[in-house]
């Protein structure tokens, strides 16, 4: 991402969210924004198939009766 | 010997004095009291000090030996250990502030947290909670609100974060045991700069029940200690399912497999081999001669690269970054001026990335889990260094590493963060005279739920001489 774009996704996405950055914290928030952008643009190198699961796997919660 | 004296063995050693009417667990406790009074204005470990929870305490541990629960009581593995928690554990009638100045407005939890319940069960007495970086984002404990904890072998450098209390409660001989969390090496590193003994158990080990959170998804907790024998002692205490009420849905809830009776097996037939590429690209030349002194003691020549670590290093941050600030977007979005300067910019970026960067980073997170996984089919344990520096002074801004300026508190865990993310169980320990002053640690690492070979490794490396953790004069 270029330094402009990082600009207006910032912007428009902390207002999507409802978070106001002040002006005193917006250029660390830039900062940390384009450290963010390295790390997933070598996150997105990595081939993946589709087949690729996530880390994380869900546990369904059984009711309290089922678990006795 | 006096309970000052005893303060500054291992909680073993201690335990065994209790255990044979050498000292009561009120003089060791207060003993530990003492030190921390004498202390903690110079290291600023504790965030609180609870003197008279932990002499009533201790007073019930020295009751019970004396009635006729004494032989039963006797035989508890941490008999009168004064031990402390980072202040992200859960203490009945304590607010648990996780670092921060905005947990201060909440009410104290009634309970302890699981681990702190499980070690008083095993004889442990708690004296106090520690400092730490604000909701465990950092990797200096340079907390703003209560002040920086120092590194108790030279005051002027950073304790290592976010467990810092921690690590310098122990090297400070104010403690023999504390016990911290390590999301992205947050053990590993106060471990290495302090000096002492750190563990990481395999993620989902230990139970979270009652600890504040920073990233689910990768939160572990764990001890630190002055000897391998003494991490396992507590390590053991605490392993088990949890029983009725609440639960942690990220512990396997695997039953015990104790490791205390493994550590005498040594490091003799186990094939180690030594983390090459971007673990020695981004180390300074103590961190590489620690590792390199660890190899040579115990045979391993062999080099090896992990596959996808800088992607799997990525996946951590982003991971981290995202589901940190998504835990604390209310208070952001409310009052971003309360959080810690030093990181609250790197939450409120992080409330912001787009989901798909975190859905792929969680599979690329599981991919190099896999193809770590078939390293290990060729290596039982895996060494590298566990901070590329020793200890910084505090208020530095940045490090030189392999010629590359970078800042300190986010790099200062770049070789812990690929092991944590995905889960590996960790010994870090303590290495002297690869920095002419100070100690730094090396990552003793194997395959998942192989706790008994981190310990074994580092049991038999303290035996040789090779690693050790000494208690800071601090005259």
């Amino acid at each position: 991402m270029t330094p402009a774009e990082i600009e207006a996704y910032v912007d428009a996405s902390a207002a999507a969210l409802g978070l106001k950055l002040r002006s005193d914290h917006r250029p660390g928030v830039l900062r940390y924004f384009a450290l963010a952008a390295e790390f997933a643009a070598a996150v997105e190198a990595v081939p993946l198939s589709e087949r690729d699961e996530p880390a994380l796997r869900f546990a369904p919660v059984p009711p309290r009766e089922s678990e006795q | 010997m006096s309970a000052s004296g005893l303060l500054r063995q291992d909680a073993s050693a201690m335990a065994d004095a209790v255990r044979g009417n050498a000292v009561s667990a009120v003089a060791l406790v207060q003993a530990s009291l003492d030190r921390i009074e004498a202390t903690d204005r110079r290291v600023n470990a504790f965030t609180a000090v609870l003197r008279e929870r932990a002499l009533r305490r201790a007073a019930q541990v020295d009751a019970s030996l004396a009635s006729a629960h004494g032989p039963r009581t006797r035989e508890l593995p941490l008999l009168g250990v004064p031990f402390a928690v980072k202040n992200l554990f859960d203490i009945a009638g304590l607010t648990t502030l996780a670092g921060s100045k905005i947990e201060r407005e909440h009410q104290p939890p009634r309970d302890d947290a699981a681990l702190v319940r499980r070690l008083e069960s095993a004889g442990a007495v708690l004296v106090g909670a520690l400092n730490m970086d604000e909701y465990a984002y950092g990797f200096t404990t340079e907390n703003s609100h209560v002040g920086p904890c120092h590194n108790p072998h030279d005051l002027a450098r950073i304790a290592g974060g976010s467990s810092g209390g921690s690590g310098a409660a122990v090297a400070a001989g104010q403690v023999p045991l504390t016990l911290g969390s390590d999301t992205n090496g947050s053990i590993r590193v106060p471990s290495s700069l302090c000096g002492v003994f750190g563990l990481k158990p395999t993620f989902g080990r230990l139970p979270r029940t009652g600890s504040f959170p920073f990233v689910s998804s990768l939160d572990h907790l764990g001890p630190f200690a002055r000897s391998a024998r003494d991490l396992a002692l507590a390590y053991d205490a605490m392993q088990g399912p949890e029983g009725r009420g609440p639960h942690d849905p990220g512990c396997a809830q695997r039953a015990v497999e104790p490791v205390g009776a493994a550590l005498r097996l040594g490091a003799q037939g186990l094939r180690i081999g030594v983390l090459g590429g971007y673990f020695r690209q981004h180390a300074q030349p103590e961190a590489l001669t620690a590792v390199d002194a660890v190899a040579q003691a115990l045979g391993a020549s062999r080099t090896v690269d992990l596959p996808l670590v800088e992607a799997g290093r990525a996946a951590a941050f982003l991971i981290t970054n995202s589901e940190g600030a998504a835990l604390h977007l209310p208070d952001l979005r409310r009052r971003a001026q309360d959080f810690e300067p030093l990181s609250r910019d790197r939450f409120l970026a992080g409330a912001l990335l787009p989901a798909a960067w975190v859905a792929r980073a969680q599979r690329v997170r599981r991919l190099y889990a896999e193809q770590v996984a078939r390293v290990f089919e060729r290596f039982d344990i895996l060494l590298a260094a566990a901070t590329p520096s020793a200890a910084t002074p505090i208020g530095a801004e940045f490090f030189e590493i392999n010629g590359h300026r970078l800042p300190v508190r986010p790099n200062m865990g770049l070789l812990t963060q690929p092991i944590s993310c995905i889960g590996l169980p960790v010994c870090a320990v303590p290495v002297w005279g690869a920095h002419p002053d100070l100690p730094i640690g090396v990552q003793v690492i194997a395959a998942p739920w192989r706790e008994d070979l981190v310990l074994r490794v580092a049991s038999a490396l303290e035996s040789a001489g090779v690693v050790h953790a000494p208690v800071a004069p601090l005259a």
